[in-house]
This record gives structure tokens, sequence and C-alpha cells, in this order.
């Protein structure tokens, strides 16, 4: 079996085609970015309080941020997280200009007073398995007496295995939810049923970024990426010539510019791993960018004289095979990420989709019309030079 | 050639050996990050300038006390605005003399200008060392904390050397918020005399003309009825020196008051004892202070002669008893702490994430794999072993180095085989151009590989090269991708590039003619 056998597209020919067509996305994307609706930076890079929350029904937006614009603090956005029969809220609330700290506490205790009054004794959806235990153990249903040491003993297990079930559930619905658990004994479970609280919701994940160490991965991410695309610049420049070392990073910006105004379009936030995405991409780009100059390289060695634009297209013929079984490989791999991965790894596995077919294209239509743009130029000069 | 083919499997299989017996049990070696598993990852700040205040404030102190044994006591005594000095006015008729001793004896970390006012500012190198050490100290505290806590394979550490950051993260905790108050909690302790004290603070400062006396200081505490319940507050008047201080403890636990509410018992060192012993002794009758991170818990009247042991009553929960003789055991923070980045992931989303992600994975390894078998046949074999040694020995590194894997560590997982499968298909499509151009199979296989490493080469390095610098400049997740990108394109290198090449060389080794490939 064999696809793409034996082609001969003029993919030059065209060139200036498609790098129009690409400008005119670039600079849409860059529209998107700097004029339009911009960057939805996630916690990371904004800095604030996030909370993912689970209600055991679905929730009412609106009681949720009424609560928690009570608090004066900072501004509060609201989404929901992955499928709705979940019922997983993400809350967002800004820290107060320039204030550090830590605001989880007091969004907690907001929400608590907005969804059930106030924190009883026991709170089977908030408390660890410790503190569920010391209230067992002051409670003493089962009448073990001794010190509260022993008694801590003797209510250990259960509290375990209650804590194990919220781990799995995420959030337990009521007493009658724990008929299941084989530890409890009837006392215990009686006076859970009648203490306990089994409160509207439990928390999923909290997240808080400071103002100074927003600022800080901010800067890091940059470096970080500045870096290593200038070492990419330089390994390419010094195994290949410094035309395709600047075809290869223009293509990368290229790619990465068109996804992030992908991100824009979504409306998904720009976050540490949406970074580690963008960079994964990059990495993939440029992978499939060097297999072709490799290819360029090896047939400008055999065959001398022959003109640059027609080694490059036979070059990116002969590799057109495996330019597409790659990407449409690693874009199967990447689009069940996106269908089945669920929410957390979402974005990272959107970025790749959109980037890999951005990638492909960009390493035939966009790296080496730049290289061979600025072959054709160096020789002119070098010529008009000569001719001096 | 048989020789050379010998040597080759055996690097093989020691490769893999070592690998396996790194990954084995995979969830004991494979340590996932608190992304994927659950647990709390915090940044927090000791604020050093506390403890370079302290510092001032306690040389302050002494020089009072020095100048007022001298019968010159001063006239105004203030610390600086930004925290690092004082200015001291000495009282009308002050001699040079008894002036120079005290600056002599009990300043000699201080850069001390006189004028008609003596200022005195901490000299730059002291306040970096108090800085330095606040932090070290914060750091051991934290970590005493977290021990007693019973948290298993926390990382506390400091962020750079010289940074005033300590990034705590322990992993599987189930009440974050019980541990975030015990980190922070300062556990100052100390017992001061009382002067007085009063419902409000007017009426506390009505004697002293609305004005704090130079040497003592207002602290305010709860008053509970009989049930433990707040019903209002209590102001009290303290010296500012205290009699003992949590520097002074020897061990602190929960106990039991003679109601048999739940209290903290704690007892003193011989130091201690005998500073205690004697205040004691000499003040029956007197109220002293417990004051606890600034705010009063109790003031019990002095009753008797007490050397070595005490008690702190108040409000407590059987938890929170227990949580304050921890953190009184453990030490007191040399300074308070701000909270600048918190994270935690509750473990069922964790959890959660993990399987989604290795279903969704799986499903994309196993068409990729289905689809090599189908378009490269026997080949396709081949590259699925490679690919399947490659997952292997990357777990195997991945536990070697005890790393983490988090979520972004997992996109360089994604990234690295994506580019080993790619190296097969650039060495089998090499392989069919050969072929087709009329070489033999040895030929071909040979030409195959050597024109394919060139490029093999080429992008991994380039992509190692980028994740150097990703390493170097990167932040947590960013860094977790760089390590797993860059070893795993190491791996990726070995099994496309030299199992792949022996598994083909031993295929075609056991025929003597060959013909055909499958490819």
């Amino acid at each position: 079996m064999r696809f793409f056998h034996n082609t001969k597209i003029r993919f030059m020919e065209y060139r200036w085609h498609w790098i129009i067509a690409s400008t005119v996305l670039n600079l849409v994307a860059i529209g998107l970015i700097f004029i339009g609706p911009g960057f939805k930076y996630g916690v990371d890079f904004a800095g604030g309080t996030q909370l993912t929350l689970k209600f055991k029904t679905e929730p009412d937006l609106g009681r949720i941020r009424k609560a928690l614009e009570a608090l004066n603090l900072g501004e509060v956005s609201i989404q929901r997280f992955d499928e709705t029969a979940l019922h997983q809220i993400l809350v967002h609330m800004q820290n107060p200009k320039n204030q550090e700290g830590d605001f989880t506490a007091s969004m907690l205790q907001a929400l608590e007073k907005e969804f059930g009054g106030g924190r009883q004794q026991i709170e089977v959806n908030l408390q660890g398995s410790d503190a569920l235990r010391d209230a067992l153990a002051q409670a003493d249903p089962d009448k073990v007496g001794g010190s509260i040491d022993e008694r801590r003993v003797h209510y250990k297990p259960m509290t375990d295995e209650i804590l194990g079930l919220r781990k799995r559930v995420g959030i337990i619905g009521g007493a009658e939810d724990l008929r299941g658990l084989a530890s409890l004994s009837p006392a215990v479970r009686s006076h859970l049923g009648s203490n306990a609280h089994f409160g509207e919701f439990a928390l999923l994940a909290a997240e808080n970024v400071g103002p100074v160490v927003g600022k800080d991965l901010r800067q890091k991410a940059i470096y970080a990426v500045s870096f290593s695309l200038l070492g990419m610049l330089v390994y390419i420049w010094f195994r290949f010539k410094l035309q395709y070392g600047i075809g290869a990073i223009v293509a990368n910006f290229h790619d990465t510019l068109i996804t992030l105004g992908a991100l824009v379009v979504t409306g998904r936030p720009i976050n540490l791993p949406t970074i580690a995405a963008l960079l994964t991409l990059v990495g993939y780009s440029t992978n499939d960018t060097v297999v072709i100059f490799d290819r360029i390289r090896e047939r400008l060695k055999l065959e001398r004289g022959k003109p640059l634009i027609t080694v490059m297209d036979d070059a990116i013929n002969a590799t057109l095979s495996r330019t597409i079984i790659t990407s449409g490989l690693t874009w199967v791999v990447v689009l069940a990420l996106f269908i089945f991965g669920g929410d957390v790894i979402n974005t990272f596995a959107f970025v790749l989709v959109i980037g890999i077919v951005v990638g492909t294209y960009s390493s035939m239509y966009i790296a080496s019309p730049i290289a061979l743009g600025m072959s054709n130029w160096l020789d002119k000069r070098r010529a008009a030079r000569r001719h001096r | 050639m048989k020789g050379k083919l010998a040597w080759r499997w055996g690097l093989i299989f020691a490769v893999t050996a070592f690998a396996v017996y790194f990954m084995l049990p995979v969830d004991k070696r494979i340590h996932l990050g608190l992304d994927l598993k659950g647990g709390i990852h915090l940044v927090l700040q000791v604020n050093t300038r506390d403890a370079v205040r302290a510092e001032v404030d306690d040389a302050m102190e002494r020089v009072r006390g020095d100048l007022t044994e001298k019968g010159f006591a001063p006239a105004s005594l203030q610390r600086l605005p930004d925290g690092d000095g004082f200015q001291l006015t000495p009282a009308a008729g002050t001699t040079n003399k008894a002036l120079d001793k005290v600056i002599d004896d009990r300043l000699p970390e201080f850069k001390v200008s006189r004028g008609v006012n003596v200022t005195a500012t901490l000299k730059p190198e002291v306040v970096r060392s108090i800085r330095d050490m606040a932090v070290r100290q914060g750091l051991e505290t934290i970590r005493n904390r977290v021990d007693q806590f019973g948290v298993s394979e926390p990382v506390i550490q400091r962020q750079g050397i010289e940074g005033d950051r300590i990034v705590v993260q322990l992993p599987g905790v189930d009440d974050p918020a019980r541990v975030k108050d015990l980190i922070r909690s300062t556990a100052f302790l100390e017992i001061k005399p009382v002067v007085r004290a009063a419902p409000t603070e007017e009426a506390l400062l009505a004697t002293s003309g609305g004005k704090v006396p130079d040497d003592c200081e207002v602290v305010a505490g709860d008053i509970e009825d009989l049930e433990g319940r707040i019903s209002g507050k209590e102001y009290y008047l303290v010296k500012r020196a205290s009699v003992v201080s949590g520097r002074d403890l020897r061990n602190a636990r929960r106990s039991q008051d003679q109601y048999g509410q739940p209290a903290v018992n704690f007892t003193l060192n011989p130091e201690g004892a005998n500073k205690f012993g004697a205040y004691t002794a000499a003040h029956i009758g007197d109220r002293m202070a417990i004051v606890l991170d600034n705010k009063v818990r109790s003031a019990p009247t002095i009753r008797g002669h007490i050397t070595d042991s005490g008690i702190i009553e108040g409000n407590f929960t059987v938890q929170g008893a227990e949580d304050l003789g921890l953190v009184l055991r453990a030490g007191a923070l040399p300074a308070s702490i701000t909270y600048l980045e918190e994270r935690t992931v509750g473990p069922s989303l964790g959890r959660d994430s993990v399987n989604r992600g290795l279903t969704a994975g799986l499903v994309g390894l196993i068409l990729v794999a289905a689809f090599m078998l189908v378009y490269y046949k026997g080949a396709g074999i081949n590259a699925n072993v490679a690919l399947v040694l490659n997952a292997v020995l990357l777990l195997g590194a991945i536990g070697a180095l005890s790393a983490t894997l988090t979520l972004p560590g997992i996109a360089g997982v994604i990234l690295t085989i994506g580019m080993a499968v790619d190296s097969n298909v650039l060495v089998f499509e090499r392989i069919r151009e050969e072929l087709e151009l009329g070489k033999t199979v040895r030929n071909a296989v040979a030409l195959g590989f050597s024109r394919a490493f060139a490029t093999i080469i080429d992008t991994h390095v380039t992509t190692i090269v980028s994740a150097l610098f990703l390493f170097q400049f990167g932040t947590g997740p960013i860094k977790g991708f760089a390590v797993t990108l860059t070893v795993g394109l190491a791996i990726s290198m070995f099994t496309s590039v030299f199992v792949s090449r022996t598994i083909f060389e031993a295929l075609l080794a056991r025929r003597v003619q060959v013909k055909t490939l499958s490819i």
C-alpha cells in the first residue's frame, strides 16, 4: 500500500498565493489578539483565585455570582467545566488590586453561606478525614468510651471509607449514599443521617496565583520560549544555512500565531499547559521542516546545477508521503485526546489538533519559500557585489 | 557479522532489563505530579522584614534597659519607618560616657550616627544575614511541622539560593484548608506580665492619659462564655519584654483543662524554667498573659511558684489543640508568611483526568500501531516493537531519574512517541525509495537507514536544543515538559535507529538470498 507515490506537485510555483493567504490569516490572528477579543489569560498569568466546584444538581450561576461579588474583592467569572451532567463549575476571581494572599477560604465561606447556611459540625463534602474522624470520636455514637485517642482509632476506618467514596464520586449526595460502605456501624449511620450535613457542593481543585508569581510566570514563559526558538535557529543555521533557519523560525511564528488566533476565537484560556502545548506544536512543525530541508540539502549535493526552486519541489514531493503519514498519525492521536481526553487536557489537545494541520502546511508552503526567497536575494546581492 | 549482531542484541536486552528494573512496580516508581494525583502545591514568601524588625526591637529594648539602669531613661526611642533602624533621643543630662558604653555594648551590628539624636541602622550585611536566617529557619520550621503532620513524600524547598520564597508540595492531602493554616500559623508564643486589663482600648489607656507607655503594648483577646462561645473582647496592657517565649519550650501537646475541654500543655527547658520560676515566685497574685501570635489566649492569675510547665486554654477543638501542640513543638516561624501561589487538586479530579487521558492516549496509539501494520506489513511489526520498547524505556528513565510525570510531561511523551513513529516512517519510506531504484534488499535497507540517519539526527537534535533551553529557563510545568521531551528523544533515537535496524539485520541474516522484503 502506498499513498502519495511519485507525486509531482509544483509547490513553489504558487508560493505567492500561499504566502499571501498565510499573511492574511496571520493578520487576522494578530487582529484578534491585539484588537479583537484578545487573550483570555488563565489563572497562571492573570493571577487570582480559581475554584473548581462540583455541585449535586445543576447550580444557579446567578447565586454563585451574587455570593462572590458580595465579598467585594475582585472581578468574578464563572463557567461550566466538562460535561453538563457532571455539574462542575469553574469560578475565577481576581485578587484585589496588587494584593497577595489566598482567597480560597473566604470564597468558600461565602458559597457555604449561600448554599447551606453556615458550617455544621460534620461537613461530609468539605472536611478532610481527620476532621470527620474527630467529630465522630467526640460524639461517639458507637459508645466506645475510653480516651479520645482510643475512640479515634475506632472511627478512623469509617471516615477513611467515607473519604474514599468522596474521592471516587466527587460529591456525596446524602446519607443514603453511604449505604454501600461496609465499615459503618448502624449507630454511626444514623448519627450521620441526623447530624451530618451533605453540602450542596464539593471543592475539586483550587488555584491561587498572586501578582508577583503571575508576573514571574509570564516573564519566565517568554524567556523560555524565546531562547528555545533562538537555540533552534542557531542549530539550523549551523547545520544548514542561515536562510533555512530563518525559514523555519518564520514558519514557527506563523503556526503559533494562527493557533493563538484559534484560541482567541474559541475563548480558551492561555495557561502554562497551553504554553507547553504550543511548544509541542513548535516541535512538530520544526521536525517537519527539518525533514524537508534535509532532503533539499541532500539533493543539492547530488544534482549540482539544478535550480534551487526545482530541487525544493522535488524534495517536498519526495518526502510528501512521509509528511502526510506522520502528521496524519499524530493528528489521529491528538484528535483522540481532544474527543475522549476530558476537559483537563482539552485545550492542550485543541492546540495540537489545529497546530499539526497548520504546522504541516507551513513546512511545505512557508518555510521552503522563505528559504528560497532569501537564497535568491543573497545570490543577487553577491552577484551585484561581484559586478562592482 | 554474527558477532556484531550478538553484541547489538546484548546491548538492547541490557538496556531493556535496566528500564524494566526501574519502572516496576509502576505505581511506586513513576511519581505522578500533583495535577494528576491530587495534592497541594504552595509557594510562600517569608516576610523577612518581620525578622529584621524583631532584631531592631530587641536592640531597642536592650538600649532602653541599659540607659534606664544608669538613670538616663531615654526621652524617646522610636523605630525608623522602614524598619531596619531606630532613633533615640537621650534624656537631658545623659553623659556621653554612658551613651558610648551602651552603643559599644549593645549595638555592634548597627551603624550609629550621633547628633542631637542617635540614629542607628543595621549594617546591610547584617540585614542580609538576618533575612537569610529567617528563610532558612522558616524552611526548617515548616519541614518540622509537615513531618509531624505525616504527609508522605513532601517536597519543601527554598526557591533559588538567595530567595525568600519556599515551595511546599504535599501529595494526597485531603484537607487542604487545615494544612494551610498549620503551615501559615506563626505560632509565636510569649508569656508577658499584665499591667492591667479593660473591655475597651480607651478604658485601658485612660489611666495613662490615652498613651501606651514606652515599655508596654496593647494586646487583645477573646472572652468566652461557659460553653466556649466567643462573647466579647478584652484588652490587655502588657509589658513588651516577655518572661518566657516559644524559644524556651521543650515540649507541647494536647491535654485537657479542669473542665475536660481540650487545651494545650507545655513544658519549658531548664533555662526557661529558671526564668519562669523566678518570675512567678516574685509575682504571686499578679496576672500574666499567654500571648499566641499577638492574641491573648488566656490571662491567668499567678497562684504559686511555677517552674517548668503550663497550660494554654481557650475554645479549642480536639484537632485545634492538637495542631497548636504540633506547631509549638515544631517551633515558631521567625517571620510571618504570605501565600504567593497555591494549587490544590482534589484526588477525584486528578484520577479522572489520568483515566481519561490514558484511555484516549491508548486509543490513539492502537490506531497508530494498526496503521503501521497495514501500511508497512512486516516492517510494521518492527516499528511497533520499537514503539513499545520506546514506551518501556521512557518509563524506565522516568523511574530511574525519579522525575515526576505531570500533564505537560505527558505532552512531552506524546511529542516523543510521535517523533519515534516519524523516524520509522522516514526510514521505511527511504527503503521503499531505494528498492524502487532497483537496489537489492540488503543494500536498500543499509542505504535507507544511513540516509534517514542524518535526518533523524537533525530533527531530534533541533528539538533537544530547544528543550534544553526550556529546561534552563522554564518553570514547573514547562520544565516537566522539557525533561520528558529530552529523555524521550534520546530514547527515540536509540529505538528507531539502533533497535529497528538490528531487527531488520537479524531478519536478513537468517536468509541467504533475499529477494523480497515485507515493507
